[in-house]
């Protein structure tokens, strides 16, 4: 690990996942938007990896965090769209949605991180319902009608421009999410971070006796994996759909989802996400074709196998096979 | 008149919170002997009332029948799930069986979206009111009320006075200790689980005896997270705290409801939920042995 240049090696075959799957979509006819599904669950695995698979803690309420970067591009836009602010307005909307979603999670982390195990899950399922119902009940954001946008993006970028955004642009963002919080997980993994997630990981009282601040750590770690989700809120949502109703950006239904990437894949590795982005991507595009409205009957069988015979999921066994050789330096 | 209203409202909470209490004794019992989260709670509640749905309206039963039906349905369900994926995780990390009960929770939701449909039904039970001061009741909520009572004083009295009883209370202060006297740990483990997991579902039908409407295959979720709040209020671990947690959290949502309702520009049912949430956090950060000391 001393020679920088293999540092950051296996960022390649992430890498070269992700060009492939874009070129597969540019090229293909009709594929892209399979292509941008796959997106989304990769980038939406690869950022709740970077919390889940590298601190062992499962956030059931981490969907929040994408509901609040949508309502944060949302804001942006039907506030300032008559301002001519041009291509910027998009950045402030970005930029809102991370600083939102940071915020959220920095309420959150300082409460829920102080608890483990079962009641940070609890806590955290709290989180969603809870922050769910505060947009509603104190009619925060246009309440439980929500925000409609469809007119103000418009507006701001011309119809032309607007459809273009919500079903090109959009997609190519998040693929340049996904591949951002590809690299921000090996930048932990490689510094002082990851060591020390890695420690509390395993043992968490052992790494606290070893001298390691611990709840800093774990504080690092849920932020950067929540602002990511902001981010993808922001895009995927936020841009694609043009409106945004508390009921649909906080469906507990994308957490599973995630957790499901995740395990596929393997928890804590760089591969992983993608590995599970695509089983899970590739598998619920075409049960909807064949077996309609039964993906999650099956999905949800499907987590406790994996559970109690592949805990380590796909490239968790990988690397396990491949120990010692060349290619696990690649592979991680 | 708006305290006329909140004496009322307080009454009708009492009542629901000792179904709350009801509801939430299995998961406090499931943590208490296995430390397991069952994260799928609200769906087994869920599968309580379509018990007592079904039993109603297909084969004209008497919810009170449908009680221990349910519960017979809910140990079977709870036998299942713990000889077929439990027992492998009680060993393993938390994250596993919080991720299986999850699971579970989503199978039994699709499932019975699957033979019911998604759509909002309802039965009507009518047994006429009664009126006391402040508010009417109807004799349902009565039954309901006095049947979880009487179900909790069971619990207790199988819990105190039974050898069964006895044997699990060991396992919960020792499980070592427990097997080097010859208790059967596992078959403990198993028993509690699927007695857990039948008060649950057992629950359920009381519950719809309170509200007999807006039965339908997502109404789960909510309860998870009421019998959360609930159990962390009584300190998680112990069915009778987690009794007298439902009555007190019974008694702050409506009351909270009934003030919240006075606030202009709110919608004071969404507003009471984000508070049982706030009470969860507050609770789970300044005492997370639980509001109610029980021993």
């Amino acid at each position: 690990m001393k020679n920088p240049s293999t540092k950051y090696l296996p960022l390649a075959p992430v890498l070269a996942g992700y060009l492939f799957l874009f070129l597969v979509g540019e090229n293909m006819e009709g594929k892209w938007q399979l292509i941008a599904m796959l997106a989304f669950y990769c980038a939406l695995g690869q950022a709740f990896n970077l919390f889940m698979g590298m601190t062992g803690y499962v956030d059931f309420g981490y969907v929040a965090f994408l509901g609040v970067g949508t309502y944060g591009m949302a804001i942006a836009i039907s506030r300032l769209s008559d301002k001519g602010l041009g291509l910027w307005l998009l950045v402030i909307g970005l930029l809102m949605a991370i600083g939102m979603a940071t915020l959220l999670s920095l309420a959150v982390g300082a409460v829920a991180l102080r608890l483990r195990g079962a009641y940070f899950a609890i806590a955290t399922i709290g989180v969603n319902e809870g922050f769910r119902y505060l947009v509603e009940g104190a009619r925060l954001w246009g309440g439980s009608e929500g925000i409609i946008f469809t007119a103000q993006l418009n507006e701001a970028f011309g119809r032309e421009f607007a459809n273009v955004l919500a079903t090109y642009w959009a997609d190519v963002a998040l693929f340049v999410i996904a591949v951002f919080a590809a690299f921000l997980t090996l930048f932990y993994m490689r510094s002082k971070i990851g060591y020390a997630l890695t420690a509390l990981r395993e043992d968490e009282d052992a790494a606290k006796v070893m001298g390691i601040n611990v709840t800093k750590y774990k504080i690092i770690a849920f932020i950067t994996s929540a602002s990511l989700a902001g981010m993808i809120g922001a895009v995927a949502w936020a841009l694609k759909l043009t409106y945004v109703f508390p009921p649909d950006v906080f469906e507990i239904h994308y957490t599973v989802e995630a957790i499901i990437i995740v395990l596929l894949g393997g928890a804590g590795t760089l591969l992983g996400p993608i590995v599970g982005g695509l089983i899970y991507g590739l598998s619920k595009y075409y049960l909807a074709v064949i077996l309609p409205g039964f993906q999650l009957l099956i999905f949800a069988p499907i987590i406790i196998i994996i559970i109690v015979l592949f805990p380590e999921g796909t490239v968790g066994v990988l690397k396990k096979r491949i120990q010692g050789t060349f290619w696990a330096k690649i592979i991680i | 008149m708006v305290f006329d209203q909140l004496m009322g409202n307080l009454i009708q909470g009492l009542i629901l919170g000792g179904i709350y209490g009801m509801m939430t004794m299995g998961l406090s019992l499931i943590f208490g002997v296995l430390k397991v989260v069952n994260v799928g709670h609200g769906q087994f509640i869920m599968v309580g009332a379509f018990t007592a749905l079904w039993m109603f309206n297909s084969l004209g039963a008497n919810p009170v029948i449908a009680i221990p039906v349910a519960f017979l349905i809910g140990m079977l369900l709870g036998f299942l799930c713990y000889y077929s994926f439990v027992k492998r995780l009680l060993k393993g990390p938390e994250l596993a069986s919080l991720l299986a009960t999850f699971s579970v929770g989503v199978i039994l939701e699709e499932t019975v979206k699957f033979i019911f449909g998604s759509e909002f039904r309802g039965y009507n039970w009518a047994l006429g009111k009664i009126r006391i001061p402040f508010t009417v009741l109807p004799y349902t909520k009565l039954i309901a009320f006095s049947g979880s009572i009487l179900i909790a004083v069971l619990l207790f009295l199988w819990f105190k006075k039974t050898r069964a009883g006895t044997a699990l209370r060991s396992v919960v202060e020792d499980s070592e200790g427990a097997r080097v006297c010859g208790v059967n740990v596992d078959w403990q483990y198993a028993l509690s689980f699927s007695i857990g997991l039948g008060l649950t579902v057992a629950s359920g039908v009381l519950l719809t005896m309170f509200i007999p409407v807006g039965i339908n295959p997502n109404m789960g979720g909510q309860y998870t997270l009421k019998a959360f709040v609930i159990a962390v209020l009584g300190g998680l671990s112990s069915p009778y705290g987690a009794f007298f947690g439902g009555i007190v959290f019974g008694l702050i949502e409506n009351g909270s409801y009934t003030l919240f309702a006075l606030l202009p520009h709110v919608e004071p049912f969404a507003l009471t939920r984000f508070l049982s949430f706030v009470i969860l956090l507050v609770i789970l950060l300044i005492r997370p042995t639980g509001l109610i000391r029980t021993r």
